[in-house]
């Protein structure tokens, strides 16, 4: 067998068992990334299941907990809202009216969350969001 | 002001325009009128980008809220450094910054190096083009100089989360890194199409793409600073998108770096070199679509604008350009020597690149999870970090390896025996330092390893500065330390980044196995003994200020015999934006951080905290700076690179000599 392809088998070899590490990576952390309406059409065969939910916070529904170890909220899609409970600590910028993303498990029509994650640490202004002056800037 | 900001720019999309086309267009016998006419064009090219940057400068330093820009990201409340930190937070006015050091970058190519005009004109125009295209995107997407619609009387302010040093200097170090790599990609794409392929490519890329590489590990380090220290969820790296897009041309960079050292020294991994000269470009415009196309989830917020694919379709085309032209150049870059020892210094370097590489690929994957799965699957799915960290140990720990025993290695040979002897040594050091650590009470397998191999890592550096200290000496060369660390200084330059490199890999180990946290609800006097330390809580303190409300928990921390250390985790609202932040507080020792985060106060002096254990993490930190200090070190020329600046290498060997540790030391 040449050098070449002696290096060239090793590499493959190689790949293939990084390929499969990382296969068996996503296998343990994949997670359905659902708007709100594609989160209220499939609550009854995602049920139990991990799921991302991302949708904006609907002005007058946020709760949170003295402590900020819980809070409660609609989440709204573009025709439909879904109800989030969290359990865990709330992040410092969740206001209503805003973008987030939140971790859970769906259950009864409701989410129940374990991670709450907004979007205004860093931001590059949309041109089509024009009128809407944005406070934050980018991470670069 | 605002009206003179649009005509330079506009001025700059005209002169930038000409001054590529005359650049690119031009021959070598061109008249002596056009070659003035091309450099005083791409002169005032860069004095318009000059000019427009200071105007938006001026506007954030004063607070002239005409400019639409200025009023989004300033307010009058701001402290002057972050107004002026403004200029790169935005999208248009980070664009301008990275044209205008791009355009510098082009000028410094251009005047660097005359004895290789040819190429060197050529690349400077390459850059000016990708400056021009930044321009082109501000005139017709993002403009700086926009009016406001009607001018307000105050600013919507910065947010508070950016507030803060890492800010001042990540972005322009990250966008700084970004335009010096447009500089190796310029020269490999014009020394491609010159079909002069050889070493003075790589004695002409070698310094932009130390710089760029070590710029850009300062501003992944920056990066992580500031998320540890500012968002308080404890961690410093989240693999989210961002990140993830400033990580992939790191990666590809340093494989780079890597077929550069190859190339010069056993005239290997050519193709490899130039592909990932382009690569590493495509990959910063790669990033910039990450943070603007508004296609994925992020911790950084995104919004949908068509400037993200702009860049995508650039990324495209400079990749595409990459591959037409090393297949058409292919007979021309066939490297002249093989690859037939496995322990030899260039294979073990092509098993790094090849893993390197692997790991951009992964990674990019993981980042690019989304869209995929929503194009090919018809369902939008993310992975995990788990996704990442499965891969990360094999490939880290092979890749530590790799820089542990890279001292003892020759090029184009096995090692010698004086060198097997020595490396044998050294892996009982690092096993013997591993089985003490075990004694002590360390279990963890993966930790273990890493202690091993950080350990021979230090060890064949030391072991191969005596053992060429102890030759010279014997031959009566009158050699002394200082002497062959002045002589080698490249290569111990080197093998110090690959300290850092084994305090860095440490650190995360250290930080990833080790962490603990917990949560607490205390009352005023309370004290709890958690991860070996007795913590008191005496009060919470709240202070008025002119912008803001602090409230402070006071926190007595006790750790065996040492000195009582007070801790006052904060929240902070600013009446500004009337938006919260956690102010963490972090005792940090070589042994760990212990970090505390104030999340409410309950009433009746109560409060929730959450205290977190990160044992090693300062030693990311100081590796990192080790890194940093080793890449600029390499950047700097050597006295016989200083002489040789001027001309053309010649001579191969001449390359070889310098080293210090050759393949002519090799046959010897």
């Amino acid at each position: 067998m040449s050098p070449g392809l002696k290096f060239l088998a090793g590499g493959a070899f190689v790949a293939l068992a990084i390929g499969y590490l990382a296969l068996r990576g996503a296998a343990e952390s994949w997670q359905y990334y659902l708007s709100v309406d594609e989160a209220r059409a499939e609550a009854a065969s995602l049920e139990g299941r991990r799921v991302r939910v991302s949708g904006r916070v609907v002005r007058g529904s946020l709760e949170i907990g003295t402590d900020r170890r819980q809070a409660a909220f609609d989440l709204s899609g573009d025709v439909d809202t879904l109800h989030v409970t969290c359990h865990c600590i709330v992040p410092d910028n969740l206001r209503e009216d805003i973008e987030v993303v939140v971790e859970g498990s769906l259950a009864e029509g409701a989410l129940s969350g374990n991670k709450v994650i907004t979007r205004c640490a860093s931001k590059y202004e949309a041109e089509a969001a024009a009128g809407r002056e944005l406070a934050a800037g980018s991470a670069g | 002001m605002r009206i003179l900001g649009e005509c330079c720019l506009l001025v700059c999309l005209v002169t930038l325009g000409y001054s590529v086309f005359l650049t690119l267009a031009a021959d070598s016998h061109r008249p002596s009128w056009r070659a003035r006419l091309e450099l005083w064009s791409t002169l005032l090219g860069f004095g318009g980008l000059s000019a427009v940057l200071a105007i938006l400068a001026w506007a954030l330093a004063v607070g002239d809220f005409s400019f639409r820009y200025v009023s989004s990201y300033t307010s009058q409340q701001l402290e002057w450094q972050y107004r002026l930190a403004a200029l790169w937070v935005g999208q248009a006015g980070s664009l301008l910054l990275w044209a205008w050091l791009m355009s510098a970058c082009a000028l410094a190519v251009r005047f660097f190096n005359a004895a290789e005009s040819s190429l060197q004109r050529t690349a400077s125009g390459l850059v000016m083009f990708s400056v021009w295209f930044l321009v082109a995107v501000m005139v017709f997407a993002a403009d700086p100089m926009q009016a406001s619609l009607s001018t307000p009387q105050e600013g919507a302010g910065l947010s508070p989360l950016l507030q803060h040093p890492s800010m001042l200097i990540h972005p322009p170090v990250v966008f700084m890194a970004y335009a010096l790599w447009a500089v190796p990609y310029a020269l490999a794409i014009a020394t491609l199409v010159d079909g002069r392929i050889d070493a003075n490519w790589v004695r002409m890329a070698r310094p932009w793409a130390l710089a760029a590489w070590t710029l850009l590990g300062v501003g992944l380090l920056l990066g992580a600073q500031w998320a540890y220290q500012e968002l308080g969820w404890g961690g410093y790296w989240g693999w989210d998108p961002v990140e993830n897009g400033s990580l992939l041309p790191w990666l590809t960079g340093t494989a780079l770096i890597h077929c550069l050292l190859a190339w010069r020294h056993s005239d290997t991994l050519k193709k490899t070199a130039l592909a990932l000269a382009i690569v590493t470009f495509a990959l910063c415009n790669f990033a910039t679509f990450l943070t603007r196309s508004g296609i994925f989830s992020s911790v950084h917020a995104f919004s949908e604008s068509p400037i993200g694919w702009m860049f995508l379709a650039v990324m495209g085309c400079q990749v595409a350009a990459a591959v037409v032209l090393i297949v058409r150049r292919r007979t021309v870059i066939l490297a002249r020597s093989a690859f037939q020892h496995v322990l030899a210094r260039e294979t073990v370097i092509l098993m790094s690149v090849f893993l390197l590489c692997l790991l951009a690929v992964i990674v990019m994957t993981g980042t690019l999870c989304v869209p995929l799965s929503t194009m090919f699957l018809g369902r939008t799915i993310q992975v995990g970090p788990e996704f990442y960290n499965s891969v990360l140990p094999p490939i880290g720990l092979s890749l530590l390896a790799a820089m542990a025993a890279v001292p003892l290695l020759r090029w184009g040979a096995s090692p010698a025996a004086a060198h097997r002897r020595l490396l044998a040594i050294c892996l009982l050091t690092g096993g013997a330092c591993s089985l003490i650590a075990f004694a002590l009470g360390m279990r963890n397998r993966i930790a273990l390893v890493i202690v091993s191999v950080a350990i021979v890592t230090v060890a064949t550096m030391i072991a191969e500065f005596v053992q060429n200290l102890r030759r010279r000496q014997r031959n009566s060369q009158g050699a002394t330390a200082v002497g062959i660390l002045r002589q080698g200084r490249r290569k111990y330059v080197a093998y110090v980044v690959h300290v850092g490199f084994a305090m860095v890999a440490i650190g995360i180990t250290g930080s990833s196995l080790g962490t603990q946290r917990q949560e607490f609800t205390l009352s005023e006097g309370d004290a709890i003994t958690w991860a070996g330390r007795q913590v008191r809580y005496d009060c919470l303190v709240q202070t008025e200020l002119p912008k803001m409300l602090v409230a402070e928990a006071v926190l007595k921390v006790n750790r065996g015999d040492a000195p009582q250390v007070e801790l006052r985790p904060a929240r902070h609202l600013h009446l500004l934006q009337n938006e919260w932040t956690s102010e963490v507080a972090i005792h940090s020792t070589w042994r760990g951080d212990f970090y505390t985060i104030l999340h409410a106060g309950l009433g009746d002096g109560r409060i929730v905290v959450t205290l977190v254990d990160n044992p090693l993490v300062n030693w990311i930190w100081i590796g990192g700076v080790v890194v940093t200090i080793g890449g600029f070190g390499a950047v700097l020329p050597t006295s016989r690179g200083r002489a040789a600046g001027s001309k053309p290498v010649a001579n191969r060997e001449v390359e070889l000599d310098a080293a210090g540790d050759g393949r002519r030391s090799a046959a010897a």
